[in-house]
Parts: C-alpha cells; sequence; structure tokens
C-alpha cells in the first residue's frame, strides 16, 4: 500500500512539474511582443504563380533574398501551392483562423469571399493611396470601398496558331481566325490534313472553366448579367450564360479538341501548343513567351483575341486579368511588415526582373513598356491594355466554381454528359450554395449592389 | 478496489480525447452550417440536402462499384498465396515483388498512373504498338472508365497486402493435414480449396472486413490524384464528397457525410463479425 501511494506521489509530482513547465512555456509565449514593426518579423507567403507564369517561383525566391538582405530582421518562408488545392487549402486554413501571413488566391471572388468571411484584412489599410495607384486592375478586389489584395501581373489569354500547321493545311499562315466560323472551317482543314486542330486539357476541369470565361462571356453586355445570374435575378438556363456549352460540344463532336482532353491536366493542355503538338489554343501570356522560343517568335506563331461567337457587348473584350493576387491574414501579427513587403514587390528592380523572368507584364504603371522589344509581347500588351477587359470566371462564387464551372466542362469534354445536363449541374451548385452559405451570399448581394 | 480504475483512468482519458471527443464533435457539427466561428443550428438539414444530392448518391454508388474490388482482391490475393505457399522456385522474390506496390506511397503511385493511363499515354501507346489498338481506351477520361481505372489501381496495390496475410497464414497452418490429404489421395486443387482455405477462413474474413473499410474510407489519394472525381463526378467517392464539402467551407455538409460513412462502415463491420460468430458457432 505503501509503494501505491508513494508510486501515485511520484506520478503526481511529475505531471505537476509537467504542467507547471507547460504553463510557464504558454505565459513566455503570450508574453512576446505582439508589436506589429514592420522590420522585425517571420512571415509566411503562401505563392502560387508558377502555372500562369512560368519562372515565378524563381524570382519570389530572389526577391526574397533581396529582401531579406536588406532587412536583415525579416524572415520570409515562402509556401508554393499547387494549382488544384489553392482555394480549398487557404479556405480550410481560415476555418481555423491560422496559417499564411500572405495569401494567394485567384482575384475578385476567391479574394473577396476570405475578405467578407473575415480572413483578411484590407490592403489599402497598409498600403500609401499614393502606391496602389500605380497598381493596374485593382478594379478587380474592391468591395465596400477598400481593396483587398495586391495584384502583381496582368495576364492576358490570346488566341494562337502555330504558322507552319496552317500552311501545311493549306491555310493563311498571317491569318487566324478572327470569328467562330472561321475558327471551325480552318478546324475543318486542319483535321483533314492529319493536323489536332485546337488543344487543351480538362481532366481538372479548368479547360471547360477557360471556355465559359473566354466564350461564355460572349453573350453578355455586361459582367453584371452574369452577378444576376449568380443571385438569382437571372436563369443561367437561359441560352445567353449557358449556350456556350453547345459550341464546346460541337468541338469535341467534330473531333477538333485533341484526343485526350479529358485526360490530360490543364497544365499539360498549355504546353500541348508548345511542344507543337496543335495548331490552334489559347494560352497565357507566361505560356506565349515560351511558345515564341519554339515556334520561332513572330515567324513561327500567330498572336490574336479570342475568335467571336457572341452577340454582346463583352464578345468583343479581351480577356485580361490579374490573375492571382496577394492579400494580408487577418490573423497575421505582422500585418505592416507583411505589407511593406509586398510593396517592395512593386519597385522597379522587382517589376523588370519579373518581366525577365517570366516574359508576363507586370501589373504596375511604372513599368516601362519600353522594355518590350519583342514583336509577339508588343502584339500581347497591346491586347492586355484593351479597354474592356475581364474574366467571368473570377465573378463566380468560388464553391459554384469548383463545383459547377469545373465539373460541368469535363461533362462535354468526356463526352458523359449534354449541355443540359451541364447547365442542371450549373442551377444546382449555385442553389446549393445559397442554402450552405446564407452569410456568402447576403456579402456577395450587397457587393452586387455597390456596383 | 478503485486503484485499477486509477491505473486505467490515463489511457482511457488518452483515448476520449484521440477517438471520443473528435467523434461527438463530428456528429455536433453536422447538425450545424456556417463556419466553426458562428455556426447556425439547422437540424437535420444537413443530411436532407446530402441525401438529395445528386453528386453524394454518384459518390456513393462509386463507392460500392469499389466495393465489387473486394472480392476481385481476395481471389487474385488467395491464388498467388497459394501458388507461393508451393515453395515454387524464386517464392520470396515473387513475394516482394508482389509486395512492392503496397509500400510504395500511394500519391506517387496515383500521379504514376495518372500518366501512364491517359488517352495518349504509356499504356495505351504500348497497346497501339503491339497492334491492339482497339484495347486502348481513355481509362480516365471516360465517364464509364474512370471508376473501374481507380478500382484497378487499388486492387494492383492493395494486392500485395492480402498475399502477405494469406502467405503468412498458411505458413503457420500445421503441415500434417496437408501430408494426411495427400496421402490420402487428394489432388493439387482438393488440397488448396478442401484442406488449406477452409483452414485460413478467419484470416480470410480479416482481410474482407479490412479491404471493405478500404474502399469505403480509404481510397480518397487515389481518386483525386487519379480523377479528381471526374470527369464531372463520375469517379467521385464519398471522401471525396466529404473534402469538397469540407474545403469549400460547408461543414456541416462534410461532417453529416462523414457521420454517414462511419455508420456505413460500422454496419458492415458488425455484420462481418456477426456472419464470422455463426460460422464458429456451426
Amino acid at each position: 500500500m505503501m509503494m501505491r501511494t508513494r508510486v501515485l506521489a511520484a506520478v503526481g509530482a511529475a505531471v505537476a512539474v509537467a504542467v507547471a513547465a507547460f504553463a510557464s512555456t504558454a505565459a513566455s509565449q503570450n508574453a512576446r511582443p505582439a508589436a506589429d514593426d514592420p522590420n522585425d518579423a517571420d512571415l509566411t507567403y503562401w505563392y502560387w504563380g508558377e502555372d500562369d507564369a512560368p519562372g515565378a517561383n524563381g524570382w519570389l525566391k530572389k526577391q526574397v533574398a533581396l529582401y531579406e538582405k536588406a532587412h536583415p530582421n525579416v524572415k520570409i518562408t515562402v509556401v508554393t501551392q499547387s494549382t488544384d488545392t489553392l482555394t480549398s487549402a487557404f479556405t480550410t486554413a481560415a476555418q481555423t483562423k491560422s496559417g499564411p501571413d500572405i495569401a494567394t488566391q485567384w482575384a475578385t471572388l476567391p479574394v473577396l469571399t476570405p475578405a467578407w468571411n473575415g480572413s483578411s484584412v484590407p490592403i489599402s489599410d497598409y498600403v500609401p493611396a499614393k502606391e496602389i495607384k500605380n497598381w493596374i486592375g485593382t478594379s478587380e478586389n474592391m468591395s465596400g470601398g477598400k481593396l483587398w489584395a495586391m495584384p502583381q501581373y496582368l495576364l492576358g489569354i490570346p488566341f494562337v496558331w502555330n504558322k507552319a500547321l496552317f500552311k501545311k493545311a493549306g491555310l493563311d499562315p498571317n491569318k487566324g481566325p478572327k470569328t467562330w466560323a472561321q475558327l471551325l472551317a480552318a478546324a475543318k482543314k486542319l483535321k483533314a490534313a492529319g493536323i489536332t486542330p485546337f488543344g487543351m486539357g480538362n481532366k481538372d476541369g479548368y479547360g471547360g472553366a477557360w471556355f465559359f470565361s473566354l466564350i461564355g462571356k460572349q453573350n453578355l453586355n455586361s459582367i453584371d448579367e452574369l452577378k444576376a445570374a449568380m443571385i438569382g435575378k437571372a436563369k443561367f438556363s437561359d441560352p445567353k450564360y449557358s449556350g456556350f456549352y453547345g459550341a464546346l460540344a460541337d468541338l469535341k463532336k467534330k473531333g477538333y479538341l485533341n484526343s485526350d482532353v479529358a485526360s490530360i491536366s490543364f497544365t499539360q493542355g498549355l504546353q500541348l501548343f508548345g511542344q507543337k503538338k496543335v495548331a490552334m489554343s489559347w494560352i497565357t501570356d507566361g505560356f506565349a513567351a515560351g511558345a515564341a522560343k519554339t515556334l520561332g517568335g513572330v515567324k513561327g506563331m500567330g498572336v490574336g483575341p479570342i475568335p467571336i461567337w457572341g452577340k454582346g457587348k463583352l464578345a468583343r473584350s479581351f480577356d485580361t486579368t490579374q490573375s492571382s493576387s496577394a492579400f494580408i491574414t487577418s490573423w497575421s501579427k505582422h500585418p505592416r511588415a507583411a505589407a511593406q513587403f509586398l510593396t517592395f514587390l512593386h519597385t522597379p528592380q522587382a517589376l523588370r526582373a519579373w518581366y525577365k523572368a517570366t516574359g508576363v507584364f507586370p501589373a504596375d504603371k511604372r513599368f516601362p513598356a519600353s522594355l518590350v522589344k519583342d514583336p509577339l509581347a508588343k502584339q500581347r500588351l497591346k491586347l492586355n491594355l484593351s479597354p474592356v477587359s475581364v474574366w467571368p470566371e473570377n465573378f463566380v462564387p468560388p464553391q459554384v466554381d469548383g463545383n459547377a464551372d469545373l465539373p460541368a466542362g469535363e461533362l462535354i469534354t468526356s463526352g458523359s454528359g449534354s449541355p443540359a445536363d451541364a447547365v442542371k449541374l450549373w442551377e444546382r451548385e449555385i442553389a446549393k450554395w445559397k442554402s450552405q452559405h446564407p452569410d456568402e451570399f447576403r456579402a456577395y448581394s450587397k457587393w452586387v449592389a455597390e456596383g | 478496489m478503485l486503484w485499477p480504475y486509477l491505473y486505467v483512468l490515463p489511457a482511457v482519458g488518452a483515448m476520449a480525447f484521440a477517438f471520443g471527443y473528435p467523434l461527438v464533435q463530428v456528429i455536433r457539427d453536422s447538425f450545424y452550417a456556417g463556419n466553426f466561428a458562428s455556426p447556425i443550428w439547422v437540424g437535420l438539414d444537413n443530411y436532407r440536402g446530402v441525401i438529395e444530392d445528386p453528386a453524394f448518391h454518384q459518390s456513393l454508388v462509386n463507392n460500392l462499384k469499389l466495393l465489387l474490388a473486394v472480392p476481385v482482391l481476395l481471389v487474385l490475393g488467395l491464388a498467388v498465396a497459394l501458388v507461393l505457399n508451393d515453395r515454387i522456385r524464386g517464392g520470396r522474390q515473387y513475394q516482394a515483388i508482389v509486395f512492392l506496390p503496397y509500400v510504395l506511397p500511394a500519391a506517387a503511385i496515383g500521379i504514376a498512373f495518372s500518366f501512364l493511363l491517359q488517352e495518349n499515354g504509356v499504356l495505351n501507346t504500348a497497346l497501339r504498338e503491339v497492334h491492339l489498338g482497339p484495347l486502348a481506351q481513355d481509362w480516365l477520361g471516360s465517364s464509364r472508365l474512370a471508376i473501374v481505372s481507380v478500382g484497378g489501381l487499388v486492387i494492383w496495390q492493395q494486392l500485395g497486402f492480402a498475399v502477405v496475410v494469406f502467405t503468412a497464414a498458411l505458413l503457420a497452418l500445421p503441415p500434417e493435414t496437408a501430408e494426411a490429404a495427400r496421402i490420402d489421395g487428394a489432388g493439387w486443387w482438393s488440397l488448396q480449396l478442401r484442406v488449406l482455405v477452409p483452414q485460413i477462413r478467419p484470416v480470410i474474413e480479416l482481410v474482407t472486413v479490412i479491404m471493405v473499410i478500404t474502399m469505403l474510407t480509404w481510397v480518397f489519394t487515389y481518386v483525386y490524384i487519379l480523377t479528381s472525381g471526374g470527369p464531372g463526378y463520375a469517379s467521385s467517392v464519398m471522401e471525396l464528397y466529404i473534402w469538397r464539402s469540407f474545403s469549400n467551407g460547408a461543414n456541416g455538409t462534410a461532417a453529416s457525410v462523414a457521420v454517414m460513412l462511419l455508420g456505413m462502415a460500422s454496419v458492415l463491420i458488425g455484420l462481418s463479425l456477426w456472419v464470422r460468430r455463426r460460422a464458429v458457432a456451426a
């Protein structure tokens, strides 16, 4: 009995010591100075950009090294994110209000949804207006009169064609299709010549989502019409919104898409054009810059706006977006340090280095256009600075985008569903979003009312 | 009299903390909507929403389809184990080869197979090269075949586990029974099917239960990497449905499916144990 008592006493003492040690550690952690010194901080940056602009990861690594050298008490840990989990990983982290100090999301809804959920802070509260006025595309991330994220680059999606393959099929290599009818006519000739007319990858749904953004918008007169469909003031089943699935199904049915469209990823699809495996495609500025190298520049490839399919005012708009944007999380203990670093990424040397590393134009008015010397790049810059440019996918709530926009296109490209099935999926997921996220729906509706 | 309870208390406490608390929390969450910070009581609405959702039906059906892989796995695993048990030349090497996929990370396997099984991937290219083009299929991009491809991959990876367990069970059998059967004139097939297999029945049942649980709750990685649940929702499974819901911030929906999945797995395991008890009693 005595022995048991001693053992118990010993265990009790050990537990007491452990608890005391734990408590003191916790207390010392809590006692750490929480001052937000912009020059003394450990920052974690969840970064994404490489899939838009190959070379982006290397550029950021160098910029971080430069910044840390200039600010010895600042340590920045970059965690690169994958396309598949960009939104979901952050949404999951935000559930527990923990994770990075700086996060990356695609512009507009993927940025604004966490803002409405209280997971981010307005960047305009930390960066002076005189700096922000130089940034391009800020309107994509405005809500409640505040700017919520910083743009880094301007991503245009040009239509591209392979001049050698056009010539081989008996087409004019210097004249790309300007209308959908011309695209179909060119595709017919290319197919007859044994050439795969159009390339894309849609195993993960992003190829279909691009089709929605590039072609689907073309019957709309403004992006407000799409917002109306999201909040139930218009029906997505209206052919004005969903008729584009017919065009996609038509491409598939006629055999104008690469045969492996349903089994290769979006990124693999973007590479097809530069690999000379397809005659036409639409790709990011970054991939266009890469393809220009393998195809021999302006002699080997043509660049132009997306062929016109629809009859709305947006049919003639170009598709430029800042694509991904950086924002500061609400749980970061160093928002000023984060803002100071993000501002550093817009310094002249950083902008020049960005363009040099990626061939993609920085989203900053201070970037000197004189640096753009390549004729193809000049064409792309001109397209990117078109007066009307919009990327509709940014205006679709992330849940609807992931659960409807992506799988709906997969139904078409795999041949397993009809355009009607795709529309049904959209309507179902819009309704589900409203019922599962009444708070988000209210915030979205309020944002729509802001105009 | 109190001491024994006090001694087990830390272990019970740890178990309650590690398993009981999350379980109760998940069940609780299934009755709420919204985020964790400001949950909204919705009663059974999450369950209703899930039951009415065609994407969930598809996911459930796919899990059930994957269950069809269990008998295939058992038959293949048993067949290989019986052959290896015959002390064939190089048996250990064969066993290592069969077991190898099981020790490879599922993510790595998924990525490798996602390239292998593409429409113009290695498998189809090889088939076309040897004039078997008609057999080349869009293994990942076809809504009909995507879940079959997932099932095939799971069988390929899990086969090693079944073989090793069955082989170990066969090796543990007393050799006298088989020897007596041989003396009595039993042929190879009779020896395997009437003497050896019945003796390892409890192990077969155990592997069955493990495989059923695997097909219901352990295939996320394969599906996510190989097909992302597509095309559309053609190869989605309940785990993926849970992940999608959670990553969309629909925690209540995710929790309700998790509870349903737990219920299903429990029923199947309970059923299996009941069958086993009956068999032992008989």
